[in-house]
């Protein structure tokens, strides 16, 4: 089962070292908190649209679309409620909190397919490095990378025991939603317990391999900044600045809009 | 003999929160470069024995240690797994937990990197031992591209990356095909050359065995036997009785009377020719024709293939081209390598895949307009790891699940579990918390639970991996038990001697495609082209092949000889 979310592309953005990858993520990160005007995230978002089709990672995106459709939704709503202003439009929708629900849908859209192009266009082994030159201890790297490693192991289990239920009659697609949720017990207990027994063994393949063996290790892999990866840092910096800046000045908010 | 690299002195462990001790007095000295096997049933201690060795008893899995485990010279109490590490590599049977990098290079590197060798040496260890398992073609690959026996391995490579001066092997080869299985043994068998190299591995597979200076079979976490490989192995009934199972050419010998067993097909075929033996040409004719005879008694057909064809959404073309036909009453295998095809076409039957192309027919419809839920009721599906369906306190819930799913009355649930643990031989189990039960047992809880829906069909997939060979037989013995009393059975399988001898027909499936259907005996009597689908028949099988008939069984056999009575 084809589970992993690295896409073993060579584009421009895979070539990048993994340094400018994960500050990229960190400046987007930034730029995406600045703002409470959607009119405002455009061009961050476009700039993020534009590095995920030049990398060709956005169809990974496909694959969450169901949860990326459900959280559209449910924040679509949600953040109506923690939000008001002065012009209704109907029942307890106001324009003002209608607009900083699709900014703050935005955000939260945006933060994930960001997320998704780091994955999707740095190796496991690249990440871990990137974030131990960056200054993280390796343990602390390894383990990030280790929880990401985990991700496609859990997904495809979790097709197995589906596969599995179905097989011997659990209808997962009928009743209300209490039905429905009783009927995640079959599929959870299995995953869980499996997942656990191969991360036990993933623990003493780990250790086995003399994982924290020295206090010093080294890295076969080699990571080197090209003039790409400066000029991409220093755009991204510039920009972020920038973003910062305008919003010290008191652009992006939406008028009018009262928050709880 | 070389010095001692291993000294283990009456060694007991019991893991925490057991009651048992999972090895009793264990005591045992390991000349440098020796291959030694170490064999027995289910549960003896085997994998224990093996996590001793690098200290992951009593570093990992804590629990009462006693008695001392020493490699060269250094006991596994007092140094970290870690650091025992760079002597004792360890590879393990699950070849999909034990691999965590991105590239087959990476993988290899991991190791060496932790003992902070330098990264141009670390690129001479990448060349030399992928080089040494024959994968430098995947240097870049992801490992997770890669087959179930390449996967195997790099992880071989990965750990000999370490220069150990002991490897260990945790059953290396029991999910892999046979060919497979021989690419392992063949790299085990170089480095038995190198005296360099103390090699430990624990086996199921008797044939496998054969290369090893000595056999070590244990029970119960003792020793019972140490010895020289054949000698070990040419006692045909202790084996047995121990759930190790027997070579083929010495049981046959030895229900022919013989007391100089040959071990390997080379040597019984010599053996035969002296005796003077023959294979009587009418009584194999007779045995044919009442097989064929035999066959032709199912002629309703339950399951039809027409020009199936899956791809998976990522593009990948599973099946192609497969046409075939299972009648109501029989019972066959599906066979080949990891990754062939052969779970994704059987996962067609029960309409858990539906065709991309051509159609799946059951019982006169097509699985299209039929559906999982209603198909579900007429044929069940095992799953390989019945740890991927468990999920119930107690054993009772566990098997109830299904018919409560369709809606039937209490009682008629609490029959309907009553005669599903009848026919798996769990009764009196209904209480029983099934997590508790050994793999064996969890295995024929998840077919009770399959059985409880009543399907006419089962599909059992892997029914014998990961059991011991005692294990292997009374799950066989159980499920032709179940095909006597009107079930269809499918399972798809790499075990060929569960195949040889409980298979009425074999299906072999080679990338995607159907390479040879048949009666198992005319399957089985095509090796060259067995071995393109990475299968190969038992060494009975090749025996009598070479003797110009195919015989499944030494008890088929012995009948069809010349002046030979039942």
């Amino acid at each position: 089962m084809d589970a992993e979310l690295y896409l073993d592309l060579n584009t421009v953005i895979h070539r990048l070292d993994a340094r400018t990858k994960i500050t990229l993520f960190i400046y987007t990160f930034i730029g995406l908190i600045l703002f409470e005007n959607p009119l405002w995230l455009l061009p961050l978002c476009s700039l993020i649209l534009l590095h995920g089709i030049v990398s060709r990672s956005l169809k990974n995106l496909r694959r969450i679309r169901y949860i990326l459709i459900v959280l559209t939704i449910s924040s679509l709503i949600m953040w109506n409620i923690f939000a008001s202003g002065d012009t209704p439009l109907f029942w307890f929708l106001d324009a003002e909190s209608a607009i900083f629900s699709v900014g703050r849908t935005m955000l939260m859209l945006f933060m994930i397919t960001g997320g998704m192009i780091l994955i999707s266009t740095t190796r496991n082994e690249e990440l871990v490095l990137g974030m131990i030159k960056m200054g993280l201890p390796y343990r602390v790297g390894f383990a990030i990378s280790t929880s990401l490693r985990l991700v496609p192991t859990i997904a495809s289990s979790l097709i197995t025991v589906t596969q599995a239920q179905r097989s011997r009659g659990l209808d997962l697609e009928s009743g209300n939603i209490l039905a429905r949720i009783k009927k995640f017990i079959p599929l959870l207990i299995p995953v869980f317990i499996s997942t656990i027994r191969s991360t036990n063994i993933f623990g003493m393949a780990l250790e086995s391999k003399g994982f924290g063996a020295r206090d010093d290790r080294t890295f076969y892999l080699q990571m080197k900044m090209g003039a790409l990866d400066y000029v991409l840092l220093i755009f991204g910096l510039i920009f972020t600045l920038t973003m910062i800046f305008l919003n010290l000045q008191g652009y992006g908010d939406i008028p009018g809009l009262i928050r709880f | 003999m070389n010095e001692t690299i291993i000294t283990i002195d009456d060694l007991h462990y019991r893991y925490r929160g057991e009651k048992e001790y999972a090895l009793q007095g264990i005591s045992l000295k390991v000349p440098k470069g020796e291959f030694l096997v170490v064999m027995g049933p289910s549960e003896a201690g085997k994998s224990t024995l093996a996590a001793c060795l690098n200290g992951l008893i009593p570093h990992f899995h804590k629990g009462r240690f006693k008695g001392c485990v020493e490699v060269l010279g250094r006991s596994t109490h007092d140094h970290t797994v870690a650091q025992m590490a760079e002597y004792v590599g360890m590879v393990f049977q699950d070849f999909e937990a034990q691999l965590f990098s991105t590239s087959v290079e990476l993988e290899v590197a991991f190791a060496p990197e932790n003992f902070a060798v330098e990264r141009e040496e670390i690129g001479r260890r990448i060349t030399e031992n992928l080089a040494y398992v024959g994968l430098e073609a995947f240097r870049n690959r992801p490992p997770s591209t890669l087959s179930g026996g390449q996967k195997q391995k790099l992880a071989i490579a990965s750990v000999l990356a370490m220069r150990p001066q002991i490897l260990v092997m945790d059953e290396p080869t029991t999910d892999l095909d046979p060919i497979s299985k021989l690419g392992i043994f063949e790299i085990t068998n170089q480095l038995r050359k190198r005296d360099d190299i103390t090699l430990i591995v624990i086996e199921h597979e008797t044939e496998e065995a054969l290369s090893a200076d000595r056999v070590m079979l244990i029970k119960d976490g003792k020793i019972l036997q140490i010895g020289d490989t054949r000698d070990i192995l040419k006692q045909v009934d202790i084996l047995e009785d121990l759930g190790v199972m027997p070579l083929g050419i010495p049981r046959f010998f030895k229900l022919m009377g013989q007391t100089e067993l040959p071990l390997t097909p080379a040597e019984g075929l010599a053996a035969f020719r002296q005796q003077g033996w023959q294979i009587s040409e009418t009584k194999y004719e007779q045995l044919v024709a009442e097989e064929s005879a035999a066959n032709e008694r199912f002629n309703k057909p339950l399951i039809q293939c027409r020009n199936l064809e899956h791809t998976y959404p990522n593009g990948v073309k599973a099946l192609q081209g497969v046409d075939l036909d299972i009648f109501e009453g029989e019972m066959v295998a599906i066979a080949g390598q990891n990754g062939s095809g052969k779970t994704t076409l059987a996962k067609h039957f029960n309409g858990l895949l539906m065709p991309t192309q051509g159609e799946v027919i059951v019982r006169g419809a097509p699985t299209k307009d039929q559906g999982i839920f209603k198909l579900g009721q007429k044929v069940g599906y095992v799953f390989q790891n019945p740890d991927h369906q468990i999920f119930s306190e107690v054993v009772f819930d566990e098997v109830a699940f299904s018919p409560r799913l369709h809606n039937f009355s209490e009682d008629e649930v609490e029959q309907r579990v009553a005669e599903a643990l009848a026919a798996v031989g769990l009764t009196g189990f209904e209480k029983e918390d099934p997590f508790s039960l050994t793999k064996s047992g969890r295995q024929r809880v998840a077919v009770a639970a399959v059985l409880a829906a009543r399907p006419d069909v089962l599909i059992l997939d892997e029914p014998t991996t990961g059991l011991d060979y005692a294990e292997q037989r009374s799950m066989m013995n159980m499920v032709r038990e179940l095909n006597k009393n009107g079930s269809t059975i499918i399972f798809v399988t790499h075990h060929m001697w569960v195949v040889a001898e409980y298979a009425q027909r074999i299906f072999v499936v080679k990338d995607g495609k159907l390479l040879l259907q048949g009666a198992t005996r005319e399957v089985f009597a095509h090796e060259k082209e067995l071995e393109e689908a990475f299968l190969r028949p038992p060494h009975f099988v090749q025996f009598s092949n070479q003797l110009g008939k195919t015989l499944l069984t030494p008890e088929e056999m012995i009948p069809c000889i010349d002046g030979v009575a039942n």
